[in-house]
C-alpha cells in the first residue's frame, strides 16, 4: 500500500507492506540508518523517532499507520539548532560511548524540551525508555542538566 | 513449544492486511465480515505478539483514526474515556488530573515515554494481562466497559471484562468503545504502588487504593491489585471488613485479609510467594499514602 | 605537563554517533546483497538427518548445510599458542548441542524471503538426546559425552567426562600456613550466567570483489584475529581477505572473538557468489547466540591474629556451554586474578571448564576478574570482622601493591608491580563515603536500612610480559605526516566506545604537538593496518597508546632531522619541539636562538616540496609488562527489608590509572564499569527451562538492564583518580575498562551485608532472595 508522510519536513510517498513497522521502512527503503535496531519490542528505545511531536519506538508503528503524520529522525533532529545543543552538552560531558544507544537519546531529549520539560527530574523519568549499558547514564544526565541551564 | 525459527524481531514474519477505518461502524462492518480479524489499537502488545507468532491474524482493523474513540468527556456523574485514547493522554489530561489521581498515577508507572504515546487504555485492558498497569485504579473506581457491535452496545462493570490470563469476554465482532468512570464522590486519598524489576518493567505485583475516611474510622476503602491472581483483581471481602474499623487498626489487618482474596502464580518475573509478601506489604504502603493524600487533600483551599 | 593528555576534547566521533551517522555492521548495505536468516536447532542436543533444502531453493533461496561447510574443527578465539587452542566448533553443525545452534542457513533477496525460505527448510532430527544442563550432572559417570573427541592445536584428544579443561597449581606449604592462621573462612559462592546486553546485535556482511577476494564487515573487537579465523577455516590467503573495522555496538566480551556469524556468512557468500548480509536479531543474539561464564567457586582463606593473610585456595569450575571460546585461558586467568589480589603466603588452585547443553559463554567485562573478586572480597571481609579488624585496614595491610610481583592473566605473564595508588584511593574514598559512620549491621533497625561496603580489585592493562607467555599481545600502528602537516592514524585497535582511538589520539599529539583535531583517525581494515590482537584485556590504551606514541615518536624523529636540515642546526639534537597556541602548531626551534624556528607544517611541505620523501612510521609494539590498573568502590545501598529491594544510595569509585589521557571518557568507565556491575549483582541472570530453552526467552522484555531511574545520578556518584604515574606506559598511563567493573560485585555484596546483617554466596541478589532471607528462609 501506498503511504505518504511528512519525513524530516519534507513529503515522502512510499510503498509499505501492512506488515512493515515504521522501523522496516525508515532504515530498509528510505535509508535512514539513525534509526537503530536494538529489540525490535520497544525494550530498549534505539528506534525511537518523533511522530507527531511525540517521541515512540518506531519498532511497535506498523508503517501503514503514519500516513498522514509527521516524523522526525535523529539525523535530522541532530542538524537542528536545538538538536546541535544537545549533542554539543553530549560532547562535553562525555556522554557518548558507544553510540548505537545515542541517536535514541538526542531524539528522546529533544522532544522532551520541544514539550516543555525543564526539570532533571522530568527528563530522568522521560528518558526511562532508553537503554544504555556503556555510560551508567551519569554522563548523559549531566549533559541533560548542562542543556536544561542553557535552555532555562 | 515455540519454534525459535518462527520469530524474528526485526521484521513481522507474517503478513495481514491492514485497514484504519475512519468510523465506528466501518470498523464493526469490517470485524464482522473479516473472518480472524483483529482489533489494533496502539499495537504496543500486538505487534510483539505478531514478531513471536503468538497470533496470526488476518486481518488487522487499526481504531486508532476513529475520532470517537479518542476523546475524553465529562459526563454527569462520571468520566468517559474513548478506548483509543493513548496512556500519556492520560498522564497529560487535566480531566483525569483532577477526578481521577489514582489513574493518573498509574498510567505515569505504566511503561516509558515512548510506549505511553502509544499504547493505549482500551489495548491495555483487552489485552487483559494480569499486570495491566491501568486496570486495578480503574477496578477500585469501579469503571464500566462499554462493549458495541453490530448488533448494539452493553455496559459491564470491569470486573467482570476479564474472563482470565489474556482473555476477556469480548464476543467476536466486539470492540471495547469507552470505559466510563463514576466519580468518586467523597473527599479521598489515593495510592498506586508497582514493584517490578526495574523503573521500566510489568508489575510482579501492584496495588491500588482509594481511601475515605470519617474522622480516624475508614468510612470506605477499594483495594485493587494486579498480578496476583488470574485477572486484575477487587478485594472485595478486605474492603468490606475494613470499613468502619480505624484507619491504624485496618492497616493491620488488611494485609492478611488481602492474602485471603488472592492467587499468585511463579513466573519469569516473579514467584508466587514473593508476590503474595510484597502484595501484603504494598497495600499497607498504599493505604498510608492514601491516608497521607487523604489529610493533604483535606487540608486544601 | 601536559598539552593534550589530561584535557578534554570532543571525541572525533561524537557527532556523526549522536546523529545516528556512523554505519555500524547493522547498517551496512552492499548493492545487489543478499540477506541471510539461520535454522536454528529447537534442541538443546540432537543428531539432524536429512535436510531438505528444494522447498526453499525452488523459492529461490541459497541454502548452505552442514556438508557444504569445511569439516575442520575450530575455536572461534584465537589468543592462545596454537597449541593450548581447544577446537570444538564447526561453522554449521549436525549435532547441536545447545538451543540455537546454526543447521543451516538461507539467503534470499529481501529480509521477507529469507524468513519465508528459513521456514521453508524441512529437517529432520534422527535422535534428540535429554540435554546436561547442570554441570555436576555432566561431570557425572555415565553422563552422555557432549564431545567424544576435540582437537587441541593440532591433535584430537578425548574428552573425558565433559570438562572440557582443566587447570591445577600450588605454592607455599599451605598445611603450615594453615596451622598458623587463626581465623579461616570458606565460602561456596555461585555466579550465573549473564547476558552482554550490548545494544547492537551481533551480524556480519561479507562480499565478493571483482578480484575474487572478500572483504568482510563485522561486529568484532578483532579484525586480524577474524581475518585469520577466516583463513584458517576457508584455507583462503590473508591477503585476499580484508576485514573493516566498523563501530561497535558495545563490546564487553561479546565480540572478543570472531563470532560465528560471521564465519557463517563468509560461507553463505562463498557459496552464492553474492554479497550477503547476516545479521542476529535481538533475540538470535540473546538466547541463542552466547553469554557470559557461570562461575562455581569454592573459596578458603586464613588469616593470623595479627592480621596477616597466610593462605588461600580456589576451587573454581566453569560452566561453559556447549562450545569453548578460550575457556582454558580463562582457567588461567581465574589463578591470575587469584594470586594477585593478597599475598598469599601459600595458595592452592584447582579450575575446570565443563561441558553442558547450554549457550556457549564467552568473556564478559572481567573475564572471570568479577567474579574470583567478589568470592574473594566477601571471604576477606569476614575474616577481618572475625579478627575485629577494619576491613579497609586489612585490604591495605595484605594486598598485593607496589614492588610485589603481578600474575595479570596467569603465571606466564608476570611483571613487578611499578605504579600503586591503593593507599591513596582508600584514604580518600572512605573518607568521602563516611566510612567511620557506616555502623555495625547489628545495630540497624526499622523497615529501611542503609550499609556501606568496601571492595577492591584491579585489571591488567593488556596481557604483555617479560616472556612471551602463552598468549599473543602485541599490537600496531600507522602514523602518517600529510604534506600538509595533517596527520592520519591508522590501527587495527577497535573502540568500544570508551574513548580508546581519542586517548590514542591526544597521545600522538602530545607526542608531536599538534593539536589533536589536526589528526584523522582513520577507518580501514586488515589489509591496510598491522597486526593488532584484540581490544580486549583493558589494553588498548596502555598497549595500542603506546604503540601510537612510538609510532609518532618516530615521525618526531624524522621530522626534527628534515628540521635541522631547514634551520642549518648541527644535529636534531639541537632542537626543540612545543605546541604554539597561536599557530595551532607545533613548532621547532633552536634553543636560545628564536628566530631559528619552523612549523611542523612547513616540514612536512618542505620535504614534499624537495623531495626528502614520506614522513611516516609503522610500529609494532609488545609491551614487557601489563601493570594493573587498581579500583576501589565504596558504595552505600538502602535496602527495603519488607520488599527485599535494594537500592544504590552512594557511590565513590576510585581508580588508579596512571596518568588520566580523558578524564570524562575515563570517568565514564566508572560509571559504566558500575553500573554494569550492579546489574550482576542484583538482577541479571539467563536461566534455563528443563528443555534447554533459556526462560528469557522473551528477549529483553524479561533479560532487564538498568534504566536511568534504577542507577545513582551524577550528584551521587563520585569519581576519583589516584595521583600516579605509570612508567611503562605512553605518557605514564595504564587500562581500565575492565577493573572499573571487578570490584562492584564485592562492594554491593558487602554493602547488603553491612545493612541487614546477611552474606549472599549467589548473584544475582535479586529482591526475592534478599526477602527470603530476611524472612529466616536462607
Amino acid at each position: 500500500m501506498r503511504v505518504s508522510f511528512r519525513l524530516n519536513g519534507s513529503v515522502v510517498e512510499v510503498d509499505v507492506e501492512p506488515h512493515e513497522t515504521l522501523l522496516n521502512v525508515l532504515r530498509d527503503r528510505l535509508k535512514i540508518k539513525s534509526v537503530k535496531y536494538g529489540c525490535g519490542i520497544g525494550e530498549c528505545g534505539a528506534c525511537t523517532v518523533i511522530l507527531d511531536g511525540r517521541p515512540v519506538t518506531s519498532c511497535l508503528v506498523l508503517a501503514a499507520k503514519v500516513g498522514g503524520s509527521e516524523v522526525l529522525t535523529p539525523d535530522y533532529v541532530a542538524r537542528t539548532e536545538l538538536g546541535r545543543r544537545i549533542v554539543d552538552a553530549m560532547l562535553e560531558e562525555g556522554a557518548i560511548q558507544c553510540g548505537y544507544c545515542t541517536p535514541g537519546f538526542l531524539t528522546t531529549i529533544y522532544a522532551a524540551i520541544i514539550r516543555g520539560v525543564r526539570d532533571a527530574d522530568s527528563m530522568r523519568r522521560a528518558l526511562l525508555g532508553n537503554l544504555c549499558r556503556c555510560t551508567g547514564y551519569v554522563n548523559i544526565m549531566k549533559a541533560v542538566k548542562r542543556l536544561l541551564e542553557d535552555v532555562r | 513449544m515455540l519454534s525459535i525459527n518462527l520469530v524474528n524481531t526485526y521484521r513481522i514474519p507474517q503478513t495481514f492486511e491492514y485497514y484504519r477505518p475512519e468510523s465506528l461502524r466501518e470498523a464493526l462492518v469490517l470485524l464482522s465480515t473479516i473472518e480472524g480479524a483483529k482489533v489494533v489499537a496502539g499495537g504496543t502488545d500486538l505487534l510483539v505478539d505478531l514478531k513471536f507468532r503468538r497470533v496470526t491474524p488476518r486481518a488487522l482493523i487499526d481504531i486508532t483514526g476513529i475520532g470517537e474513540l479518542r476523546s475524553i468527556g465529562v459526563g454527569d456523574g462520571y468520566v468517559e474515556i474513548g478506548s483509543a485514547v493513548t496512556i500519556q493522554e492520560l498522564v497529560e489530561s487535566e480531566v483525569v488530573g483532577r477526578h481521577l489521581p489514582l489513574l493518573a498515577e498509574a498510567a505515569e508507572l505504566l511503561g516509558s515515554w515512548q510506549i505511553r504515546n502509544l499504547a493505549t487504555v482500551g489495548g491495555n485492558l483487552c489485552n487483559a494481562s494480569p499486570a495491566a498497569d491501568t486496570a486495578p485504579p480503574l477496578l477500585a473506581y469501579d469503571a464500566e466497559v462499554e462493549l458495541v457491535s453490530l448488533g448494539g452496545s452493553r455496559r459491564i462493570p470491569l470486573e467482570r471484562f476479564f474472563a482470565g490470563p489474556k482473555k476477556t469476554v469480548l464476543e467476536r465482532g466486539e470492540v471495547l468503545r469507552s470505559i466510563r468512570v463514576p466519580l468518586y464522590r467523597r473527599r479521598a486519598g489515593w495510592s498506586f504502588i508497582k514493584i517490578a524489576r526495574t523503573s521500566f518493567d510489568l508489575a510482579k505485583v501492584s496495588a491500588a487504593v482509594l481511601l475515605s475516611l470519617e474522622g480516624d474510622t475508614v468510612a470506605d476503602v477499594r483495594i485493587a491489585l494486579g498480578s496476583v491472581a488470574p485477572t486484575p483483581v477487587r478485594a472485595r471481602a478486605a474492603e468490606e471488613s475494613l470499613t468502619g474499623t480505624g484507619f491504624e487498626e485496618a492497616v493491620a489487618l488488611a494485609p492478611e485479609l488481602v492474602a485471603r482474596e488472592i492467587a499468585p502464580i511463579d513466573d519469569v518475573r516473579s514467584t508466587a510467594w514473593y508476590r503474595l509478601e510484597v502484595a501484603k506489604t504494598i497495600v499497607k504502603d498504599a493505604m498510608r499514602r492514601a491516608y497521607e493524600r487523604f489529610l493533604r487533600v483535606g487540608a486544601a483551599p | 605537563m601536559f598539552d593534550f593528555v589530561g584535557k578534554r576534547f570532543p571525541r572525533h566521533d561524537g557527532f556523526v554517533k549522536a546523529a545516528g551517522l556512523a554505519e555500524f555492521t547493522f547498517d551496512v548495505e552492499v548493492p545487489g546483497m543478499l540477506y541471510g536468516r539461520i535454522f536454528k536447532s529447537p534442541y538443546a542436543f540432537a543428531r539432524v538427518g536429512r535436510i531438505d533444502t528444494s522447498l526453499a531453493e525452488s523459492m529461490g533461496a541459497v541454502v548452505l548445510t552442514p556438508d557444504e561447510v569445511p569439516d575442520a574443527l575450530f575455536n572461534p578465539r584465537l589468543l592462545s599458542l596454537e597449541e593450548d587452542t581447544f577446537k570444538d566448533w564447526r561453522v554449521l553443525t549436525k549435532t547441536p548441542r545447545y538451543v540455537g545452534e546454526p543447521i543451516a542457513v538461507v539467503a534470499a533477496p529481501t529480509e521477507d524471503a529469507a524468513q519465508r525460505a528459513l521456514e521453508a527448510l524441512r529437517v529432520e532430527f534422527e535422535e534428540v538426546y535429554e540435554p546436561l544442563l547442570d554441570p555436576f550432572e555432566a561431570m557425572s559417570p555415565g553422563a552422555r559425552p557432549i564431545h567424544e573427541r576435540i582437537v587441541r592445536g593440532r591433535r584430537w584428544v578425548e574428552v573425558r567426562n565433559n570438562v572440557a579443561a582443566e587447570y591445577g597449581y600450588s605454592e607455599g606449604d599451605l598445611e603450615t600456613e594453615e596451622r598458623r592462621s587463626s581465623v579461616v573462612v570458606e565460602r561456596r559462592f555461585h555466579a550465573s550466567r549473564r547476558y552482554h546486553a550490548q545494544l547492537e546485535p551481533k551480524g556480519a556482511v561479507c562480499k565478493i570483489e571483482p578480484d575474487g577476494s572478500l572483504t568482510v564487515w563485522t561486529t568484532t573487537q578483532t579484525i586480524h584475529n577474524t581475518k585469520i579465523l577466516i583463513s584458517q577455516v576457508y584455507g583462503i590467503p590473508m591477503n585476499r581477505i580484508d576485514v573493516r573495522k566498523v563501530p561497535l555496538g558495545g563490546g564487553f566480551g561479546s565480540s572478543i572473538h570472531t563470532n560465528l556469524v560471521t564465519l557463517i556468512a563468509v560461507g553463505l557468500c562463498l557459496k552464492a557468489g553474492r554479497p550477503v548480509k547476516l545479521v542476529l536479531t535481538r533475540e538470535d543474539d540473546m538466547v541463542h547466540d552466547h553469554v557470559g561464564f557461570e562461575f562455581y567457586m569454592r573459596v578458603r582463606a586464613g588469616a593470623t591474629r595479627e592480621g596477616e593473610i597466610t593462605f588461600g585456595e580456589l576451587e573454581n569450575t566453569v560452566d561453559i556451554g556447549a562450545h569453548q571460546v578460550q575457556a582454558y585461558p580463562l582457567l588461567g586467568a581465574s589463578l591470575g586474578w587469584f594470586v594477585s589480589l593478597y599475598k598469599w603466603r601459600a595458595l592452592r588452585y584447582y579450575g575446570r571448564a565443563v561441558y553442558t547443553n547450554k549457550v556457549p559463554s564467552c568473556a564478559i567485562r572481567g573475564y572471570g576478574a568479577p567474579e574470583v573478586t567478589w568470592a574473594v572480597e566477601t571471604v576477606v571481609d569476614e575474616i577481618a570482622e572475625e579478627l575485629k579488624v577494619d576491613p579497609v585496614e586489612f585490604r591495605l595491610r595484605n594486598y598485593r601493591g607496589r614492588g610485589e610481583i603481578f600474575w595479570g592473566q596467569g603465571p606466564t605473564v608476570r611483571s613487578v608491580i611499578r605504579s600503586d595508588g591503593v593507599p591513596e584511593l582508600m584514604a580518600k574514598c572512605s573518607e568521602l563515603i563516611g566510612w567511620k559512620t557506616r555502623g555495625d549491621p547489628r545495630s540497624k533497625s526499622g523497615r529501611f536500612r542503609r550499609g556501606i561496603g568496601v571492595g577492591r580489585g584491579f585489571h591488567t592493562s593488556g596481557a604483555g610480559g617479560p616472556l612471551s607467555g602463552a598468549v599473543i599481545d602485541y599490537s600496531g600502528a600507522i602514523v602518517k605526516l600529510n604534506e600538509d602537516g595533517t596527520v592520519d592514524y591508522i590501527t587495527a585497535l577497535q573502540d568500544h566506545g570508551g574513548g580508546t582511538l581519542d586517548a590514542h589520539a591526544k597521545i600522538i599529539a602530545e607526542e608531536l604537538k599538534v593539536p589533536p583535531s589536526r589528526i584523522r583517525i582513520v577507518w580501514s581494515g586488515t589489509s591496510t593496518t598491522v597486526y593488532d590482537v584484540c581490544t580486549h584485556a583493558s589494553r588498548g590504551v596502555f598497549v595500542g597508546g603506546e604503540a601510537a606514541r612510538r609510532a609518532a615518536a618516530e615521525v618526531k624523529r624524522k621530522v626534527l632531522e628534515y628540521a635541522a636540515r631547514i634551520l642549518d642546526a648541527v644535529s636534531p639534537e639541537a632542537l626543540r619541539i612545543e605546541y604554539d597556541r597561536e599557530l595551532n602548531d607545533a613548532v621547532i626551534f633552536v634553543e636560545g636562538a628564536p628566530e631559528k624556528r619552523v612549523s611542523l607544517s612547513e616540514v612536512a611541505r618542505t620535504a614534499w616540496q624537495r623531495n626528502w620523501g614520506s614522513i611516516s612510521a609503522s610500529v609494532s609494539y609488545r609491551a614487557t609488562v601489563a601493570p594493573p590498573s587498581f579500583t576501589v568502590y565504596f558504595v552505600e545501598v538502602e535496602v527495603d527489608t519488607e520488599t527485599g529491594i535494594v537500592r544504590p544510595v552512594r557511590v565513590v569509585a576510585g581508580a588508579d590509572v596512571g596518568t588520566v589521557v580523558s578524564p570524562e571518557l575515563a570517568a565514564g568507565q566508572l560509571h559504566g564499569g558500575f553500573s554494569i556491575g550492579w546489574s550482576w549483582a542484583t538482577g541479571d541472570e539467563v536461566a534455563y527451562l528443563r528443555d534447554g530453552v533459556p526462560a528469557h526467552r522473551l528477549s529483553m522484555t524479561d533479560y532487564k538492564i538498568p534504566t536511568v531511574l534504577d542507577l545513582p545520578d551524577d550528584e551521587r556518584f563520585t569519581v576519583v583518580f589516584a595521583s600516579t604515574y605509570e612508567p611503562f606506559g605512553p605518557f605514564g598511563a595504564k587500562g581500565l575498562g575492565e577493573s572499573a567493573s571487578n570490584p562492584v560485585i564485592a562492594a554491593v555484596a558487602n554493602a547488603i551485608y553491612n545493612a541487614i546483617g546477611v552474606r549472599f554466596y549467589e548473584i544475582p541478589m535479586t529482591p526475592e532472595k534478599v526477602l527470603r532471607a530476611l524472612r529466616g528462609g536462607g
